[in-house]
């Protein structure tokens, strides 16, 4: 008996010492930032990333340029690039680049890796690859020089400021290829260095000690992206001081959080705007007067009031305001029943095929809401309009074929890179085949004055803008859509974050930049 | 038995070719194209029509599905398009998290379930028989999402007394690090002796485990009882009782052996059952299982992931349903001799 009971003391000495030795703390860190996140990165290849994945590509790489946010004096900070220029046909852009700066796997950034980058990028021909896609030539006279020529004049600083696939990445890297990548693998310059990603449960950005931009005692040296899908949690996370960031604010909730005593939450511009785009192929959309007298059905305010709670500005044009090029003369239609009334029966069309229909999607409260409510006005003018929620790729894919393409079709739209000819060649400039031009418009005359811009943005923005505005009257008195929300970004964050400047270029925090 | 189980085996292959029609049927009428998923928020038409191309939609559906057959028949999943990663990894990484939640939640329901039971039909219409009815019901009553979002609030919002979400705190889980040996963080951590990941692995279980529990718990305390009492009104009880046999012994030898049977089925039945709302508890605490993977593969059109995801679970449902069949054969010796 005795022994038996010595031997279990022995046993019970022996798993008391195994716990309590734990396992030594490895990477150490004091000052960390937690962001909640809607949902994992899904493509770590910075050349084909192009969905979520911009929280971690903007703090663990970088590219050429930076854009600054709107209000700035200077349209870009230098990033790898610390001077540039264009020739003056346009076609040719001169880069120096900083020199002494390492990627996080130890191999050097110069021309060569920059050349390699851009290049394989386009030569995949993944995500949003496209923006390169006029580039004839790259070359790396010397170690801190990069020439990229063109086919035609194009915005190659803009396309080099891209919030995706424009980031510098190792050249050794880019040899272990996208499955290396997709491990949770990086080799950047950024601030950060990625210490570890457990799929669909954390990412740790560690700090980059050989940092070109340098530390101070303030930086958070650690950031902590977590994939979190519930808004409810985040909240709850944030009121904890568990994440300083959260990504989904509901719109309904600014306000109340904002009260919270360690809590702000305010809602600023985004590039994202939304619109209802109207077919003007099919009947009585084909109608121009038609067309405008749906636009004066829409009522703004209350759209932008009360279904989208005020986050939200009503739209002018195409155009974002807040965005360069955005032409400031425009001004909504404005919601007039009675001039409505008075173009539809100009219109010519019968009042018997007063009928159109109108297609978004339908998990969406805010297109629901919209819709109900034009549907209810358009009534009263003896407008009958039927609703089609869907899914995206479902009321998409009924959109481009003219046959099954409703009269009205939803569509939110933000830039790949800052410029507003995305908006001007995606959703209008003519298509054989249409893939984001549901509106199916086609207008030699409005194509050629954009190309012109298109064609004078790298060399004579001035000029570009020029055109830029007169394409953006030739939508609007077409009545090519109903644009009718610039959204704001709505922000919920610990009240003790400084420095925090957002930036509608970015769908990110740059943490280097912020502190407590 | 042995013969029993191969027949079974069989049965099983035949059911899992059958769901995967189903589940294959389904996902091609449904509406909704899983393309742009894995294109990002802008894709040229040559982007999508590669897309298509490689993922075989521009085929006919019987082509498409015996191309998906002989793929499964490889032990090939396909790639999720909302992860970009194979899907055979995904569930690979996800199982464990699911068992490790399920089982627990399954150990605490017998453990509580049980004795709860069998103190109801004792104590039949006392006290002790309308608590554990009503706290049961209780537990069956609410859904599952609200209990967890209740003891949320309760537990981290009030109290503070539990973690909110995930397995582990993400600090730990980088700065303790452990080997993945079983993949379920408790076991791992343990034999890591690694004492603080486990105590976070643990305390991150607490609330969800709890909830699966409370939401589970009433239909085995119910079943319990109503066996037991079933087995209490038996002539064998009577003449144990008339021969002066002990309560304990009554009880706990007699009676609660003649419950085997049903309670082996319920526990199978309960174990499905969780394997369902784990999807909502995963759901609701960031749970990196399969039930949160399945949620998000659904609301994205993500074909090859919920295939998947459905085969696996079927499959286990499958296994233990068998597992539960051919314990029959070894708690009731009648069985064996027929």
């Amino acid at each position: 008996m005795r022994i038996k009971n010595l031997f279990a003391a022995y046993a019970a000495a022996v798993m008391s010492t195994v716990l309590v030795a734990s396992a030594p703390v490895v990477n150490a860190a004091s000052n960390p930032v937690t962001y909640a996140m809607y949902g994992d990165v899904k493509d770590w290849d910075p050349s084909i990333a192009f969905s979520l994945e911009v929280m971690m590509l903007a703090n663990v790489y970088e590219p050429l340029l930076w854009y600054n946010p709107p209000g700035s004096e200077q349209q870009f900070t230098p990033a790898l690039a610390t001077e540039w220029s264009v020739s003056d046909d346009g076609l040719t852009w001169t880069f120096k680049l900083r020199e002494g700066v390492q990627f996080h796997d130890g191999e050097p950034f110069n021309a060569e890796a920059a050349k390699m980058a851009i290049e394989r990028t386009k030569e995949m021909k993944k995500g949003a690859w496209y923006i390169w896609a006029d580039v004839a030539s790259i070359e790396a006279p010397d170690d801190s020089t990069l020439v990229i020529k063109t086919n035609d004049p194009q915005p190659i600083d803009l396309i080099a400021s891209s919030q995706y696939a424009a980031y510098m990445y190792s050249p050794k890297a880019a040899e272990k290829g996208t499955d290396w990548f997709n491990e949770g693998n990086a080799a950047g310059t950024g601030p950060y260095k990625v210490g570890q990603w457990v799929k669909g449960q954390q990412i740790i950005l560690d700090k980059n000690e050989d940092y070109w931009g340098g530390w101070t005692d303030k930086n958070f040296d650690r950031v902590i992206l977590k994939p979190v899908t519930e808004n409810a949690t985040q909240v709850q996370m944030l009121k904890s001081g568990e994440a300083q960031f959260i990504s989904l604010v509901p719109s309904d909730m600014v306000a109340s959080l904002n009260n919270e005593a360690n809590i702000s939450s305010y809602a600023i511009p985004s590039w994202k705007n939304s619109q209802f785009l109207i077919n003007t192929k099919k009947s009585p959309t084909d109608n121009k007067k038609f067309r405008q007298a749906l636009t004066h059905l829409w009522d703004y305010d209350t759209v932008v009031n009360e279904i989208y709670a005020g986050h939200a500005e009503v739209g002018r044009g195409v155009v974002p305001a807040t965005l360069w090029g955005h032409h400031d003369g425009i001004q909504a239609p404005g919601f007039d029943p009675e001039k409505a009334k008075h173009l539809l029966k100009e219109s010519g069309v019968p009042e018997s095929e007063w009928k159109v229909t109108m297609a978004y999607i339908g998990t969406s409260e805010e297109y629901k809401n919209s819709a109900l409510l034009f549907q209810a006005n358009a009534a009263e003018a003896g407008v009958e309009v039927e609703l089609l929620p869907g899914e995206w790729g479902v009321i998409w894919d009924r959109a481009k074929n003219l046959e099954t393409a409703p009269n009205l079709q939803s569509m939110t739209w933000w830039p790949t890179y800052p410029t507003p000819n995305d908006w001007m060649i995606g959703l209008f400039r003519t298509e054989e085949k249409a893939l984001f031009n549901l509106s199916h418009y086609s207008n030699p005359e409005y194509d050629k004055i954009l190309d012109a811009g298109v064609a004078l943005e790298g060399s004579d923005r001035a000029k570009a803008i020029e055109n830029y505005h007169k394409a953006q009257q030739i939508l609007m008195d077409d009545a090519v859509a109903i644009f009718y929300a610039d959204i704001n970004t709505r922000i919920a964050r610990s009240s003790d974050i400084k420095g925090l400047e957002v930036n509608p270029a970015y769908n990110a925090v740059f943490f280097h930049r912020i502190h407590r | 038995m042995w013969r029993y189980a191969a027949q079974r085996l069989m049965l099983l292959i035949g059911i899992l070719f059958g769901v995967l029609v189903i589940t294959f049927a389904l996902s091609r009428i449904l509406p909704g194209s899983p393309v742009e998923m894995m294109l990002g928020h802008r894709p040229t038409q040559e982007q999508i029509d590669e897309a298509k191309a490689q993922l075989g939609l521009n085929q006919s559906i019987p082509n498409q599905f015996i191309r998906y057959v002989s793929d499964v028949a490889r032990g090939d999943f396909g790639i999720s398009l909302r992860t970009g990663q194979p899907v055979l990894n995904d569930l690979a990484d996800r199982m464990m998290a699911t068992f490790e939640l399920t089982t627990l939640a399954l150990i605490i329901v017998v453990l509580l379930g049980v004795p709860l039971g069998v103190a109801s039909a004792v104590r039949r219409n006392t006290m002790v028989d309308h608590c554990a009815r009503g706290f049961s019901i209780a537990g069956a009553a609410l859904p599952v999402f609200l209990i967890g979002m209740i003891l949320q609030m309760i537990f981290y919002g009030g109290l503070k007394w539990f973690p909110l979400q995930a397995r582990m705190d993400a600090a730990i889980l980088y700065d303790y690090p452990f080997d993945r040996v079983t993949g379920l963080y408790l076991v791992d951590t343990l034999l890591a002796g690694n004492w603080i990941a486990f105590k976070s692995a643990l305390s991150h279980l607490v609330l969800p485990v709890l909830t699966l529990t409370l939401a589970a718990l009433a239909v085995v305390t119910r079943i319990t009882r109503n066996t037991m009492v079933e087995a209490l009104a038996e002539d064998f009880i009577r003449t144990a009782r008339a021969y002066g046999l002990s309560r304990r012994i009554i009880y706990f030898r007699y009676a609660l052996k003649a419950t085997l049977i049903p309670m082996l089925t319920v526990i199978g039945l309960t174990y499905g059952f969780m394997l369902g709302g784990s999807v909502v508890v995963e759901y609701v605490f960031d749970w990196p299982g399969l039930g949160g993977y399945v949620v998000g593969a659904i609301t994205k059109n993500d074909f090859p992931a919920v295939m998947g995801v459905t085969l696996l679970l079927a499959t286990t449902y499958l296994v233990i349903n068998l597992i539960v069949d051919l314990l029959y054969f070894v708690v009731d010796p009648r069985l064996r001799s027929s």
